[in-house]
Protein backbone atom coordinates (compact mmCIF):
# COMPACT_ATOMS: atom_id res chain seq x y z
CA UNK A 1 0.00 0.00 0.00
CA UNK A 2 1.05 3.58 -0.51
CA UNK A 3 -0.22 7.16 -0.45
CA UNK A 4 -2.25 8.43 -3.43
CA UNK A 5 -3.51 11.97 -4.03
CA UNK A 6 -7.23 12.41 -4.67
CA UNK A 7 -9.45 15.34 -5.63
CA UNK A 8 -13.09 14.29 -5.55
CA UNK A 9 -14.66 17.68 -6.26
CA UNK A 10 -13.90 19.22 -9.65
CA UNK A 11 -16.41 21.20 -11.73
CA UNK A 12 -16.53 21.13 -15.53
CA UNK A 13 -18.22 22.82 -18.50
CA UNK A 14 -21.49 21.26 -17.31
CA UNK A 15 -21.62 23.61 -14.30
CA UNK A 16 -22.81 27.11 -15.27
CA UNK A 17 -20.22 28.52 -12.87
CA UNK A 18 -17.50 26.27 -14.30
CA UNK A 19 -15.12 27.61 -16.95
CA UNK A 20 -15.69 26.61 -20.58
CA UNK A 21 -12.03 25.59 -20.51
CA UNK A 22 -12.94 22.77 -18.08
CA UNK A 23 -13.53 20.09 -20.70
CA UNK A 24 -13.08 16.45 -19.65
CA UNK A 25 -9.84 16.40 -21.67
CA UNK A 26 -8.39 19.47 -19.94
CA UNK A 27 -9.41 18.17 -16.50
CA UNK A 28 -7.65 14.84 -17.11
CA UNK A 29 -4.50 16.65 -18.35
CA UNK A 30 -4.42 19.00 -15.37
CA UNK A 31 -5.07 16.14 -12.93
CA UNK A 32 -2.09 14.22 -14.36
CA UNK A 33 0.11 17.31 -14.05
CA UNK A 34 -1.00 17.76 -10.44
CA UNK A 35 -0.08 14.15 -9.60
CA UNK A 36 -3.66 13.12 -8.80
CA UNK A 37 -4.43 9.39 -8.91
CA UNK A 38 -8.16 9.54 -8.13
CA UNK A 39 -10.57 12.27 -9.20
CA UNK A 40 -14.30 12.90 -9.58
CA UNK A 41 -16.06 15.49 -11.72
CA UNK A 42 -18.93 16.74 -9.57
CA UNK A 43 -21.12 19.23 -11.40
CA UNK A 44 -24.22 20.78 -9.86
CA UNK A 45 -26.95 18.12 -9.96
CA UNK A 46 -25.24 16.53 -12.99
CA UNK A 47 -22.55 13.92 -13.66
CA UNK A 48 -22.47 13.31 -17.40
CA UNK A 49 -19.04 14.74 -18.23
CA UNK A 50 -17.53 12.02 -16.06
CA UNK A 51 -18.32 9.52 -18.82
CA UNK A 52 -15.94 11.27 -21.26
CA UNK A 53 -13.25 11.91 -18.66
CA UNK A 54 -13.18 8.16 -17.94
CA UNK A 55 -12.74 7.32 -21.63
CA UNK A 56 -9.85 9.78 -21.87
CA UNK A 57 -8.14 8.91 -18.61
CA UNK A 58 -8.22 5.10 -19.01
CA UNK A 59 -7.44 4.71 -15.34
CA UNK A 60 -4.75 7.38 -15.18
CA UNK A 61 -6.09 8.93 -13.09
CA UNK A 62 -9.01 6.81 -11.94
CA UNK A 63 -12.16 8.88 -12.54
CA UNK A 64 -15.18 8.21 -10.32
CA UNK A 65 -18.64 9.23 -11.45
CA UNK A 66 -20.02 12.04 -9.30
CA UNK A 67 -22.36 14.94 -8.77
CA UNK A 68 -22.69 17.82 -6.34
CA UNK A 69 -26.35 17.64 -5.33
CA UNK A 70 -28.10 20.62 -3.77
CA UNK A 71 -30.85 19.48 -1.40
CA UNK A 72 -34.10 21.24 -0.47
CA UNK A 73 -32.38 22.63 2.65
CA UNK A 74 -29.78 24.16 0.27
CA UNK A 75 -27.09 21.83 1.61
CA UNK A 76 -24.61 20.56 -1.00
CA UNK A 77 -23.36 16.97 -0.95
CA UNK A 78 -21.02 15.04 -3.20
CA UNK A 79 -22.51 11.81 -4.53
CA UNK A 80 -19.84 9.38 -5.79
CA UNK A 81 -20.33 6.19 -7.77
CA UNK A 82 -18.01 3.50 -9.14
CA UNK A 83 -20.11 3.00 -12.29
CA UNK A 84 -21.82 5.22 -14.84
CA UNK A 85 -25.37 3.87 -14.88
CA UNK A 86 -26.39 4.60 -11.26
CA UNK A 87 -24.97 8.12 -11.49
CA UNK A 88 -26.63 8.91 -14.82
CA UNK A 89 -29.99 7.46 -13.77
CA UNK A 90 -29.96 9.59 -10.63
CA UNK A 91 -28.92 12.61 -12.71
CA UNK A 92 -31.99 12.12 -14.93
CA UNK A 93 -34.23 11.66 -11.91
CA UNK A 94 -32.96 14.89 -10.33
CA UNK A 95 -33.30 16.76 -13.61
CA UNK A 96 -36.98 15.85 -13.89
CA UNK A 97 -37.50 17.26 -10.38
CA UNK A 98 -35.60 20.53 -10.89
CA UNK A 99 -37.79 23.63 -11.12
CA UNK A 100 -38.53 24.69 -14.73
CA UNK A 101 -36.18 27.67 -14.62
CA UNK A 102 -34.26 27.91 -17.90
CA UNK A 103 -30.55 28.65 -17.69
CA UNK A 104 -29.57 32.09 -18.94
CA UNK A 105 -25.98 31.60 -20.15
CA UNK A 106 -25.39 35.38 -20.13
CA UNK A 107 -26.16 35.49 -16.41
CA UNK A 108 -24.99 32.13 -15.10
CA UNK A 109 -22.71 30.65 -17.75
CA UNK A 110 -23.04 27.71 -20.14
CA UNK A 111 -24.08 24.18 -19.16
CA UNK A 112 -22.62 21.91 -21.80
CA UNK A 113 -21.74 18.24 -22.08
CA UNK A 114 -18.41 17.98 -23.90
CA UNK A 115 -17.06 14.71 -25.32
CA UNK A 116 -13.55 13.32 -25.59
CA UNK A 117 -13.00 15.12 -28.94
CA UNK A 118 -13.80 18.49 -27.27
CA UNK A 119 -17.11 18.67 -29.12
CA UNK A 120 -20.36 19.82 -27.53
CA UNK A 121 -22.71 16.85 -27.17
CA UNK A 122 -25.62 18.85 -25.81
CA UNK A 123 -26.64 21.93 -23.89
CA UNK A 124 -28.65 21.46 -20.69
CA UNK A 125 -31.77 23.66 -20.67
CA UNK A 126 -32.88 23.95 -17.05
CA UNK A 127 -30.70 25.87 -14.61
CA UNK A 128 -28.67 23.28 -12.68
CA UNK A 129 -27.92 25.75 -9.88
CA UNK A 130 -31.30 25.15 -8.24
CA UNK A 131 -31.92 22.91 -5.23
CA UNK A 132 -33.77 19.67 -5.98
CA UNK A 133 -37.05 19.38 -4.04
CA UNK A 134 -35.74 16.44 -1.99
CA UNK A 135 -34.65 16.60 1.65
CA UNK A 136 -31.08 15.80 2.60
CA UNK A 137 -32.24 12.47 4.07
CA UNK A 138 -34.04 11.61 0.83
CA UNK A 139 -31.00 12.47 -1.29
CA UNK A 140 -28.79 10.28 0.92
CA UNK A 141 -31.29 7.42 0.56
CA UNK A 142 -31.36 7.72 -3.25
CA UNK A 143 -27.57 7.82 -3.56
CA UNK A 144 -26.90 5.00 -1.11
CA UNK A 145 -29.74 2.97 -2.61
CA UNK A 146 -27.74 2.96 -5.85
CA UNK A 147 -24.51 1.92 -4.15
CA UNK A 148 -23.08 5.44 -4.03
CA UNK A 149 -21.21 7.33 -1.32
CA UNK A 150 -22.38 10.67 0.10
CA UNK A 151 -19.82 13.18 1.32
CA UNK A 152 -21.24 16.53 2.50
CA UNK A 153 -19.34 19.20 0.54
CA UNK A 154 -17.32 22.04 2.14
CA UNK A 155 -19.26 21.60 5.40
CA UNK A 156 -17.86 24.82 6.88
CA UNK A 157 -19.02 27.04 4.04
CA UNK A 158 -21.97 29.43 3.84
CA UNK A 159 -23.84 29.00 1.63
CA UNK A 160 -24.12 25.31 0.89
CA UNK A 161 -22.09 23.65 3.64
CA UNK A 162 -23.89 21.19 5.91
CA UNK A 163 -22.62 22.79 9.13
CA UNK A 164 -22.95 26.30 7.71
CA UNK A 165 -26.59 25.76 6.80
CA UNK A 166 -27.77 23.24 9.41
CA UNK A 167 -25.52 24.32 12.29
CA UNK A 168 -24.92 20.82 13.65
CA UNK A 169 -24.77 17.31 12.18
CA UNK A 170 -28.26 15.99 11.50
CA UNK A 171 -29.11 12.43 12.55
CA UNK A 172 -27.59 9.77 10.32
CA UNK A 173 -24.20 8.33 9.59
CA UNK A 174 -21.71 10.60 7.92
CA UNK A 175 -18.81 8.31 6.98
CA UNK A 176 -16.80 11.25 5.61
CA UNK A 177 -17.06 15.01 5.20
CA UNK A 178 -15.33 17.52 2.95
CA UNK A 179 -13.89 20.83 4.14
CA UNK A 180 -13.18 23.97 2.11
CA UNK A 181 -9.89 24.24 0.19
CA UNK A 182 -8.66 27.07 2.44
CA UNK A 183 -10.06 25.95 5.83
CA UNK A 184 -7.65 25.47 8.75
CA UNK A 185 -8.62 22.17 10.35
CA UNK A 186 -7.72 23.31 13.88
CA UNK A 187 -10.05 26.33 13.56
CA UNK A 188 -12.87 24.08 12.32
CA UNK A 189 -12.37 21.68 15.23
CA UNK A 190 -12.67 24.58 17.62
CA UNK A 191 -15.87 25.88 16.05
CA UNK A 192 -17.46 22.45 15.51
CA UNK A 193 -16.04 19.99 18.06
CA UNK A 194 -18.18 17.21 16.49
CA UNK A 195 -15.84 17.30 13.48
CA UNK A 196 -13.09 15.70 15.59
CA UNK A 197 -12.52 12.04 14.88
CA UNK A 198 -14.35 12.16 11.55
CA UNK A 199 -12.90 11.16 8.19
CA UNK A 200 -12.08 14.45 6.47
CA UNK A 201 -11.49 15.15 2.80
CA UNK A 202 -10.19 18.35 1.28
CA UNK A 203 -10.83 19.05 -2.42
CA UNK A 204 -10.05 21.80 -4.88
CA UNK A 205 -13.70 22.58 -5.79
CA UNK A 206 -11.97 23.76 -8.98
CA UNK A 207 -14.02 25.79 -11.49
CA UNK A 208 -10.97 26.80 -13.59
CA UNK A 209 -8.09 24.65 -14.90
CA UNK A 210 -5.48 26.43 -12.79
CA UNK A 211 -7.42 25.57 -9.64
CA UNK A 212 -6.87 21.82 -10.09
CA UNK A 213 -4.16 20.79 -7.67
CA UNK A 214 -4.69 23.67 -5.24
CA UNK A 215 -6.08 21.29 -2.62
CA UNK A 216 -6.27 17.50 -2.28
CA UNK A 217 -6.71 14.51 0.01
CA UNK A 218 -4.14 11.79 0.62
CA UNK A 219 -5.34 8.19 0.67
CA UNK A 220 -3.31 5.22 1.88
CA UNK A 221 -4.53 2.41 -0.37
CA UNK A 222 -3.58 -0.63 -2.37
CA UNK A 223 -4.82 1.07 -5.56
CA UNK A 224 -6.91 4.13 -6.39
CA UNK A 225 -10.42 2.65 -6.72
CA UNK A 226 -13.91 3.16 -5.32
CA UNK A 227 -13.84 -0.02 -3.23
CA UNK A 228 -10.45 0.86 -1.75
CA UNK A 229 -11.82 4.32 -0.98
CA UNK A 230 -14.73 2.80 0.97
CA UNK A 231 -12.31 0.59 2.91
CA UNK A 232 -10.17 3.63 3.73
CA UNK A 233 -13.21 5.27 5.37
CA UNK A 234 -13.39 2.28 7.72
CA UNK A 235 -9.62 2.17 8.23
CA UNK A 236 -9.52 -1.40 6.96
CA UNK A 237 -6.08 -3.08 7.24
CA UNK A 238 -4.24 0.20 7.70
CA UNK A 239 -5.94 2.09 4.86
CA UNK A 240 -6.55 5.71 5.79
CA UNK A 241 -7.51 9.22 4.72
CA UNK A 242 -5.80 12.50 5.54
CA UNK A 243 -6.69 15.92 4.16
CA UNK A 244 -3.94 17.81 2.38
CA UNK A 245 -2.83 21.23 3.67
CA UNK A 246 -5.05 24.30 3.32
CA UNK A 247 -4.73 26.11 0.04
CA UNK A 248 -2.30 29.01 0.00
CA UNK A 249 -3.73 32.50 -0.52
CA UNK A 250 -3.70 33.61 -4.12
CA UNK A 251 -3.24 30.11 -5.59
CA UNK B 1 -45.58 39.71 25.38
CA UNK B 2 -46.84 36.13 25.57
CA UNK B 3 -46.57 33.90 22.52
CA UNK B 4 -50.27 33.02 22.62
CA UNK B 5 -51.24 36.70 22.37
CA UNK B 6 -48.81 37.33 19.52
CA UNK B 7 -50.13 34.29 17.65
CA UNK B 8 -53.69 35.62 17.93
CA UNK B 9 -52.77 39.10 16.75
CA UNK B 10 -50.63 37.95 13.83
CA UNK B 11 -52.86 35.06 12.79
CA UNK B 12 -50.18 32.42 13.48
CA UNK B 13 -51.29 28.82 13.76
CA UNK B 14 -49.68 26.62 16.45
CA UNK B 15 -48.33 23.37 15.02
CA UNK B 16 -46.70 22.42 18.31
CA UNK B 17 -47.67 24.32 21.46
CA UNK B 18 -45.55 23.00 24.31
CA UNK B 19 -45.41 26.39 26.07
CA UNK B 20 -47.79 28.95 24.56
CA UNK B 21 -47.26 31.23 27.57
CA UNK B 22 -43.56 31.70 26.68
CA UNK B 23 -42.39 35.30 26.87
CA UNK B 24 -41.42 36.76 23.48
CA UNK B 25 -38.66 39.34 23.93
CA UNK B 26 -37.63 39.93 20.36
CA UNK B 27 -37.41 38.39 16.93
CA UNK B 28 -34.86 36.88 14.57
CA UNK B 29 -35.14 36.07 10.87
CA UNK B 30 -32.73 33.58 9.28
CA UNK B 31 -32.63 30.36 7.29
CA UNK B 32 -29.00 29.57 8.14
CA UNK B 33 -28.90 27.56 11.33
CA UNK B 34 -25.24 28.37 11.98
CA UNK B 35 -26.23 32.04 11.93
CA UNK B 36 -29.10 31.43 14.35
CA UNK B 37 -26.77 29.49 16.67
CA UNK B 38 -24.36 32.41 16.67
CA UNK B 39 -26.75 35.36 16.88
CA UNK B 40 -30.32 34.58 18.01
CA UNK B 41 -31.11 35.63 21.57
CA UNK B 42 -33.04 33.71 24.21
CA UNK B 43 -36.73 34.63 23.98
CA UNK B 44 -36.58 35.60 20.30
CA UNK B 45 -39.39 34.46 18.04
CA UNK B 46 -37.49 32.94 15.13
CA UNK B 47 -38.97 33.33 11.63
CA UNK B 48 -37.60 30.98 8.97
CA UNK B 49 -38.11 29.04 5.74
CA UNK B 50 -35.79 26.23 6.86
CA UNK B 51 -37.81 23.10 7.71
CA UNK B 52 -35.03 20.61 8.39
CA UNK B 53 -35.21 18.60 11.62
CA UNK B 54 -32.21 20.52 13.00
CA UNK B 55 -34.43 23.58 13.43
CA UNK B 56 -35.73 21.99 16.63
CA UNK B 57 -32.27 21.37 18.10
CA UNK B 58 -31.06 24.85 17.21
CA UNK B 59 -34.22 26.49 18.54
CA UNK B 60 -33.81 24.63 21.81
CA UNK B 61 -30.10 25.44 22.10
CA UNK B 62 -30.81 29.15 21.64
CA UNK B 63 -33.89 28.98 23.89
CA UNK B 64 -36.06 30.82 21.38
CA UNK B 65 -39.68 31.42 22.42
CA UNK B 66 -40.87 29.73 19.23
CA UNK B 67 -40.17 29.00 15.58
CA UNK B 68 -42.45 30.51 12.92
CA UNK B 69 -42.44 29.02 9.43
CA UNK B 70 -43.19 31.80 6.96
CA UNK B 71 -45.46 31.80 3.92
CA UNK B 72 -47.52 28.84 5.08
CA UNK B 73 -44.60 26.40 4.96
CA UNK B 74 -45.10 23.28 7.05
CA UNK B 75 -42.35 20.96 8.33
CA UNK B 76 -42.56 17.18 8.13
CA UNK B 77 -43.94 14.87 10.83
CA UNK B 78 -40.47 14.02 12.17
CA UNK B 79 -39.81 17.70 12.95
CA UNK B 80 -43.19 18.04 14.68
CA UNK B 81 -42.59 14.93 16.77
CA UNK B 82 -39.13 16.11 17.81
CA UNK B 83 -40.46 19.55 18.74
CA UNK B 84 -43.06 17.90 21.02
CA UNK B 85 -40.31 15.86 22.68
CA UNK B 86 -37.90 18.76 23.07
CA UNK B 87 -40.51 21.31 24.08
CA UNK B 88 -40.09 23.78 21.23
CA UNK B 89 -43.11 25.81 20.08
CA UNK B 90 -43.68 25.64 16.30
CA UNK B 91 -46.02 27.95 14.44
CA UNK B 92 -46.89 28.72 10.86
CA UNK B 93 -47.61 32.17 9.44
CA UNK B 94 -49.81 32.64 6.38
CA UNK B 95 -47.76 35.77 5.54
CA UNK B 96 -44.26 35.96 4.15
CA UNK B 97 -41.22 36.57 6.34
CA UNK B 98 -41.11 40.33 5.67
CA UNK B 99 -44.75 40.86 6.59
CA UNK B 100 -44.57 38.57 9.63
CA UNK B 101 -41.40 40.21 10.97
CA UNK B 102 -42.74 43.72 10.32
CA UNK B 103 -45.97 43.09 12.19
CA UNK B 104 -44.12 41.36 15.04
CA UNK B 105 -41.80 44.33 15.37
CA UNK B 106 -44.74 46.74 15.55
CA UNK B 107 -46.36 44.64 18.27
CA UNK B 108 -43.25 44.28 20.39
CA UNK B 109 -41.84 47.78 19.94
CA UNK B 110 -44.82 50.07 19.20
Amino acid sequence: MRWFRADLHIHSTLSPCGSLAMSPRRIVEEARKAGLSLIAICDHNAGENGVYARRLARGSPTVLMGMEIQTAEEVEVLALFPEEEPCLSLQDELYSLLPPIPNDPELFGDQVVVDEREEIVRTVEKLLLSPVPLSLAEVVARVEGRGGLVIPAHVDRVPGGLLGVLGIFPPGEWPAVEISPWAELSALWERWPELRGRVIFRSSDAHYPEEIGRAWTELYLREPSFSELLWALEGKDGRRVRPGPPMKEGK
Amino acid sequence: MRLREIAEKLGLEFLVATDPEAEVRGGYVSDLLSDVLAHAQAGDLWITHQRHLNVVAVGKLRAVSGVVFARGLRPGPETLRRAEEEGVNLLVSPSDAFETAGRLHRLLFP
